[in-house]
C-alpha cells in the first residue's frame, strides 16, 4: 500500500513541477491572492498528532479501573432506593446517598486522574512549543519577513544557510546551496540543491528542499508547492501517528491488579449474595450486602496514589533531565532489558576533540573530558613546540568574539569540526590562540580541499631575529608525508628513512585502528635569502615549495565519550540491560568508542579479533566464542530474521555501524521477539517508527527533532546517556514502591470485608458501614500509600536482572496471599476484639449479639433488651451501631499504622532503613482519624461518633503483633534467601 | 510502545491451565510440588489456630473485665425510649386504624395487649413483693434469694380499666380504646428526681380540640419503687410499670397524631433524631 502511495506523491509532484514553471518569481503573489489560497489550504503547519478528544479521555478515566464496579454498586445503590421508596419503607434514602457518594467517588477520583494525566501531557506540550518560524517572503513585489505558518503554495521564498526551510520549496534559484536531510532520509551528509529536475522522485531530484529540513549553506530561492500537513514530512508525519500506541507494562501489570481485585470483589460478593439469598434474606438486603462486599473489596483510593507516585517519580526524573511524556512510561524504563542507543550525541559529546598525538616516534594521549581546562601529556619537547605552532598558525576557526568569561570548550566557534577541535585544543594549552596568529602575521593560504587535501599558510614569525618565513601544512597524514624529506625528532631534523616512515605507518595505523580521524602536520622555514621579507606569495601559482618539507608530527581526533557514559554502562551491565549501539558511523569508529565506553567490554572479543589473534581466516572462527559483534548495515541488509535473532541471542555486546535509521525498527523488532522490553534512543524524523515500535521511545532533547519527540514516550533533556541510567533506577524503585502500596492497600481489604461476611452469617449488628470504609480507602490510607513512594531503594535494586514481565507481576499470588490471608486476617481479629469490646462495655456481650441482626435492624422494635437486661430504642441502637463502625474505623486505623511500618521495606528490617516521610504518612493517618472521630463525630450522616479514648488501644495489641510477625519473616527471608 | 501480550487461542490457554494444575514433568501441582503444598496448608492451619486462639483468648480477657451485674457505659442510653402496645407500624411510625363494626380489625391489637399483659398475672408476679413506698427503692445489699435484688410487684390488674379483666376487648368496639405505654428499663436509671414521671397525652399540630384522656394507675405515673433497676442478673423477675391510657373522646374517620411523653426530669422527650426517646407518637383513626 505504501509503495501506492509513494507513486501518487511522485505523480502530483511532477505535475507540480510543470505548473510551477508558470509562476512568475519577481512579483510572488499578491497579498489577496495569498489569503485567497491560505484561506483554502489552511496555515503552513503540522496538525499535531490526533489526540484523543479530552471528553473521551475523561469518560475513560470514569470507566476504567475499578470505577465500572464502583458505578455498578451506585446503580444497585438507586435501584434499591427506588424499590424501598415503591415499598414506602421508613429510611429508603440512605440507599440514595450512597449510591450518590459512590458515584462521587468515581467522579472525583476520575477528574484526579484525569488532572494528573492532564498536568503531565502540558509539560510536554509547553516543551515542544517551538519559537514561531519566520520566512523571507517576496510578495507584491516586496521581500517580506512573515511567520512561516501564513505561506501558501506559490509564495516565493528566500532563503540561506542556518535557516529551517520553510515549506516543501522548488527551487528556482540557487547557489551553493546545501541541505541537511538527515532528519527525513538519514543521511548524514548535506546534499547539494540545484535548480536542476534530476529524478522522478520527489525525494531523489536536487530542485526541491524539504519542510523541517536546514539549509546548511549557501542561498537560495524557491517556489512553495506544498504546504502544512501536505509536505513530505506532514505525510510521514501523519503515517506514524497512525501507529497505535500499545499498553505499557505498568499499565498491564494494574489491569492485572484490577482484574484480579474485581474478581475477587465479584466472586466474594455474588458467592455471598446467593448465600444470604438461600439463608432467607430479603432479595433486597442480598443487594445490599452485595454494594458493601464490592466496596470493601475495591480499593477506592489506590489507581490515584499509583497516579500520584508515578507522577512524583515523573517530576523527580524531570529533575534529572528525563522528561517522561506518558506516565506510565516511568516504569516501561525500569523494566527495560535492552537499549539501543545512537552513538553521536547520546553516548559521545557531539564535537571533534584531539585525542591522541604522535611525535618523536611516541603516541601521546590527551584529556578529553567535557571539561578539560589543562593537557597532561609531556610538552617539554621543542618537536611539541613545533608542532603547536603549525596547528596554532594552520588553522581558520575563530572563535566568536565575546565570549572570552566562558571556559574554552563552551566557546563557539565559526568553523569546521576538526578545525574547531585544533583550535580548542591550542587554546587549552597555549592560551590565547589569536595573539598568537596576530604575532605571526599570515601571508599567504591556500585552504583545504578535496583534491590536494591539504591545508597551507605562510607566516612571519613572532621572533623579531628570525627574518625567514615560516610554511605550516596540515592534511591527510599519507598525503602530507608523501610531501616531506626529513622528520623532525626532539627539536632536530632527521632524514626521513624507511625505518622513520614505519614508524610513522605503525602509528597512523594505530590512531586509525582507533576509529580516530588522523592529521599529519609539517613545516618548513623558508631561507631567507631566497623569500625575502618583500616576497610576494601567489597561491595560485604556488611560486614556493611544496615537497622536501620537514614531518612534525601527527593528531588525530574523534567524538569522545561523554564522561558520564562508561559508567553508565556499566550500571547497565550490571543491572542486566543489554546496551546494543546503533550508529551510521564507520565501523572501527563505533567500536572503538563502544570499546571505551564498555558497551563492548576490554575482554571480550569479536569474530574477527579472534580470527587475528589465531590468524585464522573469519570463516574459521567459532562465532559461539565471541561475545562481542559489530554487525554492519549493509550485512544486516542480507539478513533474514532468524540470522538476527541469532546474532542478538549469541552475543552479548553487539554494535550495528553503518546502519541506516529504517534498519533500527528491524532491530527493536529483533529484539522484542526476544521477549525484552526495548528502550530506543533517537532523534530524527526517520527515527520515529523505531521510537514508536520500542517499548519506550527516548527522543534526545537538543538534537532531536519535533516528530522524535512526538513519537517519543520519554525526552532526555541533556541528550545524555547516563540520565538513562538514572531513569532506569527510578523506574525500578517505582515498580517496587509500587508493590508495597499495593500491599499496603490490599491488606485493609479484608479487614473491611469480614465485617459483611460475619455480619451476613453469623447476624451480628454490622460492624462497619459503606461510607466508613470510604473513609478508610480515600481518607486515612491515601498519604501513607503516597508516602511509600518515598521509600529508597533496598540495597540492590540496579544489581538485579530486569524483571520478566511475563514472571514478576506487580501483584503476584505471594503478595495478594499474604496481604489478605495472613495479615488481613490479623488486622481483621484486632479489629474485630475492639468491635466486641465496644459491644460487651455499653451493654451487649458477644454472646447477645449473635443472630440478633434482624431486630436490631427492625424499626419497629424500641426496647430491644441487651445483656443486662435494659432496653434500647431503635435510633440508641443505631447510634451504638455507629460508635461500633467508629472503633471498628479506628482500630482499623491504627493496625494500618502497624501494615504501613512493615510495607516500607520488603526484606529489609525497619531498623535497617528509614525515611522521613512515611512519619509524614502516619500522623496524617492518625490525625485525619482524630479528625474524623471527634471532629466530624456528630456529623450523623457520615456515621461517626466521638468515641472513648480507651478504644483506640484495644487494636495496639494486635499492631504490635503484626510487625513483630512480619519483622520475623524478613529475618527468614534474609537468612534464607531464595527459598518459596 | 510495542505489544507485551501474543494472543494464545482458546485451546492454549486451557493446554496451559491443566499443564499449571498438574505439571508430569516437574511433578508440580498448581505451581508447588505436593509435599510444598502440605507445608503450606499446615502451616495455615496452625496460622489460623493461633489467630482463633489469640481472638477467644481477647474475648475471653474481656467477659473477665466486664461487670456481671451492670454494663461499664450507658453512654447512649441517658434516657429512656418509651412505646406503645399494642404496636403495629406504619411506615411512619405507629400506626393504629380499626373499624369499630368489624371485629376483625382489631381482634389483633386487643390479642396483642393481652399476650402483652399475661406478663403481669399475679401467677407471673408472685416472686416480686409488693411495694409501698411513694420512694425511689434502693437496694445496696442483695436480699433476694439466690443473691439477687429484689423487684416490686406490678399487676395487670392496676391498670383497671385496661386491665383487660374487666373490660377484655380494651374499649376497642366503643371508639374508647385502651393503649399501654411502657418506659425503657435503663440500669441504675432514676427518672423524675424525687417525684414520679407522668404520662400525658395530647394531639399534635391540632391544639384547638382538647384530647380526653383516662389515665391508669392514677395520674398516669409510674411509681418510683418501681426504680432504679439493678439489671438483668440482679433483678431477674423485675417488670416494667405500665401506664395505660383511655382515649375517650376520639373523633371518628379522622386522622389524629396523638403524642404521649412521659413528663418528669431526667426524661428527654425532644431528641429531634430519636423518635421514641420519652415519647411515642401514634395516628389514630
Amino acid at each position: 500500500r505504501s509503495s501506492r502511495k509513494a507513486f501518487k506523491l511522485t505523480h502530483s509532484y511532477v505535475e507540480m513541477h510543470e505548473f510551477m514553471l508558470q509562476i512568475k518569481p519577481k512579483p510572488g503573489l499578491s497579498s489577496a491572492k495569498a489569503a485567497q489560497v491560505l484561506a483554502r489550504d489552511g496555515p503552513n503547519a503540522l496538525t499535531p498528532p490526533k489526540a484523543t478528544p479530552e471528553i473521551v479521555k475523561f469518560l475513560k478515566q470514569m470507566i476504567g479501573g475499578f470505577s465500572i464496579l464502583l458505578w455498578i454498586g451506585a446503580v444497585f445503590s438507586w435501584i434499591s432506593f427506588g424499590i424501598q421508596l415503591a415499598q414506602g419503607a421508613e429510611s429508603p434514602f440512605d440507599n440514595l446517598y450512597l449510591g450518590v457518594v459512590l458515584a462521587l467517588v468515581v467522579i472525583l477520583t476520575g477528574i484526579f486522574a484525569y488532572y494528573q494525566e492532564a498536568k503531565s501531557t502540558n509539560i510536554m506540550a509547553s516543551f515542544s512549543k517551538m519559537i514561531p518560524q519566520q520566512a523571507l517572503v517576496i510578495r507584491d513585489g516586496e521581500k517580506k519577513e512573515l511567520p512561516a505558518d501564513q505561506l501558501v503554495v506559490g509564495d516565493i521564498v528566500e532563503i540561506k544557510g542556518g535557516d529551517r526551510i520553510p515549506a516543501d520549496i522548488r527551487l528556482i534559484f540557487a547557489q551553493g546551496c546545501k541541505v541537511d536531510n538527515s532528519s527525513l532520509t538519514g543521511e548524514s551528509e548535506p546534499q547539494s540543491r540545484s535548480c536542476d529536475f534530476t529524478h522522478e522522485n520527489p525525494l531523489e531530484t536536487k530542485n526541491i528542499a524539504f519542510y523541517s529540513t536546514t539549509c546548511v549553506e549557501g542561498t537560495a530561492t524557491g517556489i512553495v508547492i506544498n504546504t502544512g500537513d501536505r509536505t513530505i514530512i506532514g505525510r510521514i508525519a501523519s503515517l506514524t501517528s497512525g501507529v497505535g500506541n500499545e499498553k505499557t507494562p505498568i499499565a498491564i501489570e494494574i489491569e492485572h491488579f484490577v482484574y484480579l481485585v474485581a474478581g475477587v470483589a465479584i466472586s466474594i460478593g455474588v458467592l455471598f449474595f446467593i448465600i444470604s439469598v438461600s439463608m432467607r434474606y430479603k432479595i433486597l438486603d442480598s443487594i445490599i450486602f452485595l454494594i458493601g462486599i464490592i466496596v470493601a473489596n475495591v480499593p477506592e483510593g489506590l489507581l490515584a496514589t499509583v497516579t500520584v507516585s508515578l507522577s512524583l517519580t515523573a517530576k523527580r526524573m524531570a529533575k534529572k533531565n528525563c522528561l517522561v511524556k506518558n506516565l506510565e512510561a516511568v516504569e516501561t524504563l525500569g523494566s527495560t532489558s535492552v537499549i539501543c542507543s545512537d552513538k553521536t550525541g547520546t553516548l559521545t559529546q557531539n564535537r571533534m576533540t584531539v585525542a591522541h598525538l604522535w611525535f618523536d616516534n611516541q603516541i601521546y594521549s590527551a584529556d578529553t573530558s567535557e571539561d578539560q581546562t589543562t593537557q597532561p601529556f609531556d610538552q617539554s619537547s621543542p618537536s611539541w613546540t613545533a608542532l603547536s605552532k603549525i596547528v596554532t598558525l594552520c588553522n581558520r576557526a575563530e572563535f566568536r568574539p565575546g565570549q572570552e568569561n566562558l571556559p574554552i570548550m563552551k566557546r563557539v566557534v565559526v568553523g569546521d569540526a576538526s578545525e574547531t577541535a585544533l583550535l580548542k585544543f591550542a587554546e587549552v594549552i597555549l592560551g590565547d590562540v589569536m595573539n598568537i596568529r596576530a604575532q605571526n602575521k599570515k601571508v599567504a593560504e591556500i585552504p583545504f580541499n578535496s583534491t590536494n587535501k591539504f591545508q597551507l599558510s605562510i607566516h612571519k614569525t613572532d621572533d623579531p631575529n628570525d627574518e625567514r618565513f615560516l610554511l605550516v601544512m596540515k592534511g591527510a597524514p599519507e598525503r602530507i608525508l608523501e610531501r616531506c624529506s626529513t622528520i623532525m625528532i626532539n627539536g632536530k631534523e632527521e632524514p626521513l628513512d624507511s625505518e622513520k616512515a614505519e614508524a610513522f605507518q605503525t602509528a597512523y595505523m594505530e590512531l586509525g585502528g582507533m576509529g580516530e580521524r588522523v592529521l599529519g602536520f609539517c613545516h618548513l622555514y623558508l631561507p631567507e635569502n631566497e623569500f625575502p621579507d618583500t616576497y610576494s606569495f601567489d597561491t595560485d601559482s604556488m611560486n614556493f615549495p611544496t615537497s622536501n618539507l620537514c614531518f612534525v608530527g601527527l593528531l588525530s581526533m574523534i567524538d569522545p565519550p561523554r564522561s558520564t557514559v562508561p559508567d553508565a554502562v556499566s550500571k547497565c551491565r550490571s543491572a542486566g540491560i543489554k546496551v546494543i549501539m546503533v550508529t551510521g558511523d564507520h565501523p572501527i569508529t563505533a567500536k572503538a568508542i563502544a570499546k571505551s565506553v564498555g558497551i563492548i567490554s576490554a575482554t571480550s572479543e569479536t569474530v574477527e579479533d579472534i580470527a587475528k589473534r589465531l590468524n585464522i581466516p573469519v570463516e574459521q572462527v567459532n562465532w559461539r566464542e565471541a561475545t562481542a559483534a559489530v554487525v554492519n548495515g549493509m550485512e544486516l541488509k542480507d539478513m533474514s530474521s532468524q540470522q538476527l535473532d541469532e546474532i542478538l541471542c549469541n552475543h552479548s555486546e553487539i554494535v550495528f555501524a553503518r546502519t541506516s535509521p529504517q534498519q533500527k525498527l528491524i532491530i527493536v523488532e529483533g529484539c522484542q521477539r526476544q521477549g525484552a522490553v526495548v528502550a530506543v534512543t533517537g532523534d530524527g524524523v526517520n527515527d520515529s517508527p523505531a521510537l514508536k515500535k520500542a517499548d519506550i521511545g527516548i527522543a534526545m532533547g537538543i538534537a532531536g527533532s519535533d516528530a522524535a519527540k512526538n513519537a517519543a514516550d520519554m525526552v532526555l533533556l541533556d541528550d545524555n546517556f547516563a540520565s538513562i541510567v538514572t531513569g532506569v533506577e527510578e523506574g525500578r524503585l517505582i515498580f517496587d514502591n509500587l508493590k508495597k502500596t499495593i500491599a499496603y492497600t490490599l491488606t485493609k481489604n479484608i479487614a473491611e470485608l469480614c465485617p459483611f461476611l460475619i455480619y451476613i452469617i453469623a447476624s451480628i449488628p454490622l460492624p462497619i458501614g459503606t461510607i466508613t470504609i470510604l473513609f478508610i480507602d480515600l481518607g486515612t490510607d491515601i498519604i501513607p500509600s503516597v508516602a511509600l513512594a518515598y521509600e529508597k531503594a533496598e540495597s540492590d535494586i540496579m544489581n538485579r536482572r530486569p524483571r520478566n514481565k511475563r514472571k514478576d507481576r506487580l501483584v503476584n499470588e505471594q503478595l495478594a496471599i499474604y496481604s489478605y490471608l495472613q495479615i488481613g486476617i490479623m488486622q481483621s481479629v484486632g479489629a474485630f476484639v475492639t468491635y466486641f469490646t465496644v459491644y460487651a462495655e455499653q451493654g451487649f456481650l458477644p454472646s447477645t449479639l449473635l443472630g440478633v441482626r434482624v431486630n436490631w435492624e427492625n424499626n419497629a422494635i424500641n426496647d430491644f433488651e441487651d445483656s443486662y437486661g435494659q432496653e434500647w430504642t431503635k435510633y440508641q441502637r443505631t447510634y451504638l451501631q455507629w460508635t461500633g463502625y467508629t472503633a471498628f474505623f479506628v482500630s482499623i486505623t491504627i493496625q494500618q499504622v502497624a501494615d504501613l511500618i512493615i510495607r516500607k521495606t520488603r526484606r529489609n528490617s525497619i531498623f535497617q532503613q528509614g525515611n522521613k516521610v512515611i512519619w509524614v504518612g502516619i500522623f496524617s493517618q492518625i490525625g485525619i482519624a482524630l479528625i474524623l472521630t471527634y471532629g466530624l463525630g456528630h456529623v450523623t450522616a457520615l456515621n461517626f461518633t466521638p468515641l472513648r479514648f480507651q478504644y483506640w488501644f484495644v487494636a495496639v495489641p494486635f499492631a504490635i503483633l503484626i510487625w513483630v510477625y512480619d519483622e520475623v519473616r524478613k529475618l527468614f527471608i534474609r537468612r534464607y534467601p531464595g527459598s518459596k | 510502545m510495542a505489544t507485551l501480550k501474543e494472543k494464545k487461542t482458546c485451546s492454549e490457554r486451557m493446554e496451559d491451565f491443566r499443564r499449571f494444575v498438574w505439571n508430569p514433568e516437574t511433578k508440580l501441582f498448581m505451581g508447588r510440588t505436593l509435599i510444598n503444598w502440605v507445608w503450606i496448608s499446615l502451616y495455615y492451619l496452625a496460622f489460623y489456630v493461633v489467630m482463633s486462639g489469640i481472638f477467644a483468648l481477647s474475648i475471653y480477657c474481656l467477659m473477665r473485665t466486664v461487670n456481671p451485674y451492670e454494663p461499664d457505659y450507658q453512654d447512649h442510653l441517658k434516657s429512656p425510649g418509651v412505646t406503645l402496645r399494642p404496636d403495629v407500624y406504619g411506615s411512619r411510625g405507629l400506626q393504629i386504624y380499626y373499624n369499630i363494626s368489624d371485629n376483625k380489625t382489631w381482634d389483633g391489637l386487643v390479642t396483642t395487649l393481652q399476650t402483652f399483659l399475661t406478663a403481669y398475672t399475679p401467677a407471673a408476679q408472685h416472686l416480686n413483693i409488693n411495694c409501698t413506698n411513694d420512694t425511689y427503692f434502693f437496694q445496696d445489699t442483695f436480699d433476694g434469694p439466690n443473691k439477687t435484688k429484689l423487684s416490686c410487684k406490678f399487676t395487670s390488674d392496676m391498670l383497671q380499666n385496661c386491665s383487660g379483666i374487666t373490660d377484655p376487648t380494651f374499649g376497642f368496639p366503643e371508639g374508647k380504646p385502651c393503649f399501654i405505654i411502657k418506659m425503657n428499663r435503663i440500669i441504675n436509671f432514676l427518672p423524675g428526681n424525687g417525684t414520679a414521671p407522668r404520662v400525658n397525652c395530647t394531639y399534635v399540630g391540632d391544639e384547638s380540640s382538647l384530647l380526653e384522656v383516662d389515665y391508669y394507675p392514677v395520674n398516669g405515673t409510674f411509681n418510683l419503687h418501681y426504680f432504679p433497676y439493678y439489671g438483668k442478673k440482679a433483678q431477674p423477675s423485675y417488670s416494667n410499670p405500665l401506664v395505660a391510657v383511655k382515649f375517650l373522646n376520639i373523633t371518628r374517620n379522622v386522622e389524629h397524631r396523638i403524642l404521649c411523653k412521659v413528663i418528669g426530669a431526667g426524661i428527654i422527650s425532644d431528641n429531634v433524631y430519636d423518635p421514641y426517646e420519652g415519647r411515642t407518637l401514634l395516628k389514630n383513626t
